[in-house]
């Protein structure tokens, strides 16, 4: 026998940030609400979550280019001036003989976004189409997108060390080139589509042919 | 560490952030991790004496912290000088050569995220020993909670080796004494944040029954 009965079912909303289960009240229809404990909005779900979280992926998406196209960083060693694209820092350590790093490299500044992007689009499509495909599956999806989407600021934080250490007027010296800039926003604005994704989307759908009642 | 699946009943309700599914978990004892029903993610981690556990761990980790900003995490070496990077000059940098914004991201995620978290759960600990509440201090939490994701601290370890592997070729890479005192804070901090039990916290600050 299938018990699933949510929340949102029974009128009870749980406070995403203290876990506080409240009663929303009867007539309730968007209309402010706060959690008694922590004062939050209280939410059944994220309000236009799939708008926000789309807008903050098509951003990511746009400052991708730039931040693949431009280099990362400017170098200049022994008067000799190099420019360091995402993917060339990956290639010059592969070069050195360093794969190891050279992959942990790749996986976080390449892979890592790339997927973060195409996961994201996954999620917000299946749930505009309301997919009943694998909902457990996507959530967890989801969830590790959420947990990996921070290694990518590997890149910044090497970029800013290098630019600390390397300090030695013409002989030696490095700068942060156009595109840092754009995949730092790239970075951000994938965490912050994480961020306002609802992943009870994804199981509302999954609700409906056995509840029927009003959205 | 054993895994329990909720079942369902009207006491100990839990709703599931994930999938919303309404669930009661059991009493816990020990050290015990409730998995939804219905979509497996993690609803509920019970240890014993974890707001102590916290506690103490975030003390250590704010030594730490303090130690790691003291001396040099990495330096070089070329042609007789020696540049060090500390966390703190990492932002500096990137601001002294006009990148203001990047500084300042790196400023938060390095330094003061980390730092507002580890003073943050301590100031909390501390208020619930001495029952010191006010209406600040659940939202106070909150914002906390919220915004730990922003801490890097674990990513920036990494670019240090990747910085170290990228630099070894063309100058002498010297590890600084910090950088063991990072290391440590860095483990001291995934410690923390798998034995925090938020909901402790929220059950110690703030007491409100569900009004069904």
């Amino acid at each position: 026998m299938k018990q699933n009965i949510t929340g949102k079912s029974l009128g009870l909303v749980s406070c995403l940030h203290c876990e506080q289960i409240s009663q929303l009240p009867n007539d309730y229809h968007g209309e402010k609400v706060c959690c008694p404990r922590c004062q939050a909005r209280l939410h059944s779900r994220i309000p236009n979550s799939l708008d926000k979280t789309t807008a903050f992926i098509l951003t990511a998406a746009l400052m991708y280019v730039p931040a693949n196209i431009f280099p990362i960083m400017n170098i200049v060693y022994l008067g000799e001036a190099k420019s360091d694209t995402i993917i060339g820092g990956v290639l010059h350590l592969l070069e050195g003989g360093m794969w190891p790093m050279a992959l942990i490299v790749f996986v976080a500044s390449i892979l890592v976004p790339v997927l973060k992007l195409i996961v994201m689009s996954i999620l917000i499509i299946s749930v505009h189409l309301k997919a009943h495909w694998r909902p457990a599956g996507r959530t967890h999806l989801f969830l590790i997108t959420e947990f990996m989407g921070r290694w990518s600021m590997v890149d910044i934080f090497v970029l800013a060390i290098l630019i600390a250490l390397v300090q030695f007027g013409n002989l030696a010296s490095v700068d942060a080139g156009l595109g840092a800039f754009s995949y730092a926003v790239v970075v951000i604005f994938t965490i912050l589509a994480a961020r306002s994704f609802d992943p009870r989307l994804i199981w509302d759908v999954i609700e409906e042919p056995q509840v029927g009642d009003h959205d | 560490m054993h895994e329990k699946k909720a079942s369902i009943a009207l006491e100990n309700l839990r709703i599931c952030h994930n999938c919303d599914l309404a669930q009661s978990i059991p009493t816990l004892a020990g050290r015990v991790v409730v998995r939804c029903r219905r979509c497996h993610s993690v609803i509920e981690k019970h240890q014993d004496n974890a707001l102590e556990r916290s506690f103490i761990l975030a003390v250590t980790g704010l030594i730490f912290f303090i130690i790691s900003n003291l001396y040099p995490l990495i330096s070089i070496k070329k042609a007789g000088l020696t540049v060090d990077a500390t966390l703190l000059s990492s932002s500096i940098e990137l601001y002294r050569i006009d990148r203001p914004l990047l500084a300042l991201l790196v400023l938060l995620t390095t330094i003061i995220v980390p730092l507002f978290s580890l003073m943050g759960i301590i100031y909390i600990f501390v208020i619930i020993k001495l029952k010191h509440y006010s209406n600040f201090t659940a939202p106070f939490f909150r914002f906390l909670r919220r915004n730990e994701i922003w801490g890097m601290l674990e990513v920036f370890l990494l670019a240090l080796f990747v910085a170290g592997v990228k630099l070894a070729d063309s100058a002498d890479v010297i590890l600084g004494i910090s950088l063991y005192s990072f290391l440590a804070l860095v483990l001291v901090l995934a410690w923390l944040s798998a034995t925090i039990e938020p909901n402790k916290i929220w059950e110690a600050t703030h007491p409100v029954k569900a009004e069904n």
